[in-house]
């Protein structure tokens, strides 16, 4: 499988998962915290400066993070239908930023980082009976292994109807998406039970 | 390792897979072979307790599969015909350690365990790999280390040479040669279990042969004709 963690030897490579998170978590909270236009697009730049630093290649680089900037142009176009072009600004560099910095940790986080620090955090909810905190770690840590995945599936799917000369449609490239990714999705459950993974501690 | 099918049936959605069946299996060899669809990986996922049986019940060294499906897992490895879905962490090491979690190893424990089954496949460049740059045969050498890295007594594997080119398939084989722990295979690929101590032969969900894997062999090359 292929996995959006990219080695390298940047600050954000070695720093701790933890302190990512926290991060992450923080910068989350100021862009909401802020409305003006001005200091969320300063936050959106540095946020796109630290993401390109990572040496990933222009072109994967935007691949990465193509689907959720044309989302986020739909939501700020919106915006600017139903409130205002300050409005749809603040919104655009807003999601941007968080879109920009979460990609950033997430090409620099392992996905076992990520399920060791998510188990971690979840470790409270654990001591008072309500989870299995192994369990939501790696929880996370397969939604994250499976978005490349979903992605590579979704090309294989393209490419077969190129290859047949047919034309995309959501019900032909949706349905079998879902199902390949649902079949696939129950391989690797069995495996995690084979391997007795789920339900540690 | 001492396995047992006592009357164990599979049925699924008023279709029976296998029918019920009774026997039991010590050796250290055991190929497993059949026409697709006969019920083999069905009866090979019941050992381990991925298939619960619809009556009668499997045991594997006294532990009831379903009952007590963690000790027959700590005992029973399996791996399963597409080695991409074996490997669920992307790069190798941090695969093999997230197996041994369960060990509550410490850190220095679990990078020799997955030290020492890297090297022992000979794939210790490997670990800090991504799955998907592996070659067909490294990624299964690579899916078995990611089982046997806990050390099951019993590994059973789902068609482990299929789709490989010849190179690859003969540094399977050979690595399954060399395996000292119990192995059942279940595969189409005959050569492979040309010299295991017993082959089952499974047709239309119902054992119908089962001794030395030339007997057995024979018998099914008279079955598919």
């Amino acid at each position: 499988m292929r996995t959006l963690y990219v080695e390298g030897g940047s600050v954000l490579h070695r720093l701790s998962a933890r302190v990512k998170l926290i991060g992450l978590f923080l910068l989350s909270l100021l862009v909401f915290a802020t409305h003006s236009p001005v200091l969320l697009g300063i936050v959106a730049v540095t946020c796109a400066a630290v993401y390109l630093s990572l040496n990933i290649g222009w072109r994967q680089s935007w691949l990465r993070i193509r689907v959720f900037s044309l989302t986020i142009v739909v939501v700020a176009l919106f915006t600017l239908v139903l409130e205002s072009p300050a409005a749809a600004l603040e919104t655009f560099f807003r999601l941007s930023a968080m879109m920009l910095a979460a990609a950033a940790v997430t090409a620099t986080t392992t996905t076992g980082d990520f399920i060791d620090q998510i188990t971690a955090a979840a470790w409270p909810l654990e001591r008072i009976g309500l989870v299995k905190a192994a369990d939501i770690g790696l929880g996370v840590g397969l939604v994250i292994r499976f978005v490349p995945e979903v992605v590579m599936r979704y090309q294989a799917i393209r490419d077969a109807h190129y290859a047949r000369g047919l034309k995309m449609n959501v019900i032909s490239t949706a349905v079998p998406l879902i199902i390949l990714t649902l079949r696939n999705a129950d391989e690797i459950a069995a495996a995690i039970d084979a391997r007795s993974i789920r339900g540690q501690k | 390792m001492d396995i047992r099918f006592e009357q164990a049936e599979a049925r699924f959605e008023g279709r029976t897979i296998l029918q019920p069946l009774t026997l039991s299996l010590v050796e250290k060899r055991i190929g497993i072979i059949g026409l697709n669809g006969s019920g083999k990986t069905t009866f090979a996922r019941m050992i381990n307790g991925l298939v619960a049986p619809t009556a009668g019940h499997v045991t594997v060294d006294g532990f009831d599969t379903v009952k007590q499906a963690d000790a027959v897992r700590g005992r029973v490895g399996f791996i399963f015909q597409n080695p991409q879905n074996q490997i669920i962490l992307p790069i190798l090491k941090e695969d093999l350690a997230l197996g041994l979690k369960r060990k509550k190893l410490s850190a220095a424990e679990v990078k020799a365990a997955s030290d020492a089954v890297l090297s022992r496949f000979g794939i210790a460049h490997l670990a800090e790999r991504r799955a998907h740059e592996l070659s067909g045969g490294e990624l299964q050498l690579a899916a078995m280390a990611s089982v046997l890295v806990t050390q099951p007594e019993l590994l059973i594997m789902d068609e482990p040479t299929n789709q490989l080119d010849l190179k690859n398939r003969n540094l399977v084989s050979r690595t399954i040669e060399g395996l000292h722990e119990s192995v059942v295979v279940i595969t189409h690929d005959l050569d492979l279990i040309g010299d295991f101590e017993r082959v089952l032969l499974f047709h239309q969900g119902q054992l119908v042969g089962d001794g030395p894997a030339d007997e057995t062999i024979e018998f099914y090359r008279g079955l598919a004709e």
